[in-house]
Parts: structure tokens; C-alpha cells; sequence
């Protein structure tokens, strides 16, 4: 199991950057067309893009303007990164009047196109076809 | 990186991609793997592979043997790693719009 890391330093207070995490209106102005989230521990975390279901999860940790932990998957059907078997963190950490970003993703199949079973092109491919607007159909 | 993308984005030729991942087979034994499809789809397949640079074929005689060319792989990674980037970068946008509306005097433009 692999995980990637992404930090990006951003010029805003983790008061200001909250709401861009935790609110549907505003998570969709840098993440997906449509949020159904409801962050607390057990809520549905449910991001679609251009209509079609992208990541869906639950969230496990949210502790206001630090942290929130969330289950992330595809919902599709057959596809190796399945609801619940990846987890996404964002964390901020407020540096001055300046907040890094450091996002997590853990339980990725790093590997899995050379252990036969699974893997990142399959990932790949379907997010290529869902990032560029289209629909990467049911998985076969 | 479109062409490695679009090539990926069918099932079976991720398949394919699998099969040649860590030895180099017959084009013959990669169609046997494949009872549902035709010899010329699955040919049709490897040339896509192939074109987009996932794959690598050799000829033997009259055989052609395939396997995956894991450098352009690994480049998908990046391409992983970029898509998360470019989500917070757009995060970084929205907020840092968002501080600037609340602090107007802090003189951003």
C-alpha cells in the first residue's frame, strides 16, 4: 500500500480555509460540481463531478480547523479503489498569518499493475475519463 | 501522457498492460487470455498500447513478444500527483480570495 502526500502553502487563515472544506457550497468551488457532505465523524462525504459520482466516503475525524480524516473510494462497481479501502487527510497547520496544506492519501495499490491484481492505470484511466467530463462507466 | 491515458481508460487493455507487466509474452499468448475478444481486437488493442508508448514489442521470426514499458507508468503516477496538486491549488485560490475579501486592508490585490 502506497500513499501520496501534496502539501501547498496557502495565504489564508485555517478560519478561512475551513469552510472551504467543510461546506458544500463552497467545496465545490475548487472540488467537484456537486457536494453532499456532512462532516462528522460517520457522515457521508460524496463529491460528483459534471454529474457523475467521483469519490465517495465517510468521514471518520473532523476536528475543526485542524483536521478532517474521510474514507474515499470509487463507487463503482468492481473497481479496485472501493469505498472505504483509501483514506484522504487534510490537515492545516498555521504558519504566521499563512496555513500549509498537507493532504494525505493512504491505502493506494501502489504496485498493483505489477502484482496482477489491480492497479494505477486502472485508477488512472478512470479518472482520466471522469476528470476530462466524461463517464467511465460501470467497471468490468 | 492523453495517449497513455486514453489507452488505459478501456478495461482490457489494462488488462493487457497486466499481463505483460513483468515478463514479455507472444502476442498469440496474450489473445489466448482472452476467450471473449477476437484476435484482430486484441491485436488492434497492443497497437494502441504500443502507440501510446505503454508498451514495447519486439519481433522473433515471425512472432511479436510484448511487454510494459513501466517508465510511462510511472509517469501516470506524477500525473496522480499533479491531480491532487492542481486541487489545491485551486483550494489556494478560493481562499486566498476569500482572506482577501474578509482583510481588505491587508492590501492584497
Amino acid at each position: 500500500m502506497a500513499e501520496l502526500v501534496r502539501e501547498i502553502m496557502i495565504d489564508a487563515t485555517p478560519e478561512t480555509i475551513w469552510p472551504f472544506l467543510t461546506e458544500p457550497d463552497k467545496h465545490i468551488e475548487w472540488n467537484g460540481t456537486e457536494a453532499e457532505i456532512d462532516p462528522r465523524p460517520g457522515g457521508i462525504y460524496r463529491v460528483l463531478t459534471k454529474g457523475e459520482h467521483l469519490g465517495v466516503g465517510e468521514y471518520v475525524e473532523v476536528v475543526p480547523l485542524e483536521r478532517v480524516l474521510f474514507t474515499f473510494g470509487w463507487e463503482q462497481e468492481g473497481n479496485p479503489i472501493t469505498p472505504g479501502s483509501t483514506t484522504i487527510e487534510i490537515t492545516l497547520h498555521p504558519e504566521g498569518d499563512k496555513t500549509r496544506v498537507r493532504l494525505v492519501h493512504r491505502g493506494l495499490p501502489e504496485d498493483a499493475v505489477s502484482d496482477h491484481t489491480s492497479g494505477w492505470g486502472h485508477y488512472l484511466g478512470r479518472l482520466a475519463t471522469a476528470a476530462s467530463g466524461g463517464n467511465p462507466g460501470p467497471d468490468r | 501522457m492523453d495517449a497513455a491515458l486514453k489507452a488505459l481508460a478501456e478495461p482490457r487493455r489494462r488488462a493487457i498492460l497486466r499481463l505483460v507487466w513483468s515478463h514479455e509474452l507472444p502476442a498469440t499468448e496474450i489473445a489466448d487470455q482472452f476467450r471473449d475478444v477476437t484476435r484482430p481486437a486484441i491485436s488492434q488493442h497492443l497497437a494502441v498500447l504500443k502507440e501510446a508508448d505503454l508498451v514495447i514489442e519486439r519481433r522473433d521470426g515471425t512472432r511479436r513478444l510484448y511487454r510494459a514499458k513501466t517508465a510511462t507508468v510511472a509517469e501516470l503516477r506524477a500525473f496522480l500527483d499533479d491531480y491532487w496538486t492542481s486541487g489545491l491549488e485551486r483550494l489556494r485560490d478560493v481562499a486566498e480570495a476569500a482572506e482577501t475579501r474578509k482583510r481588505p486592508t491587508k492590501g492584497r490585490q
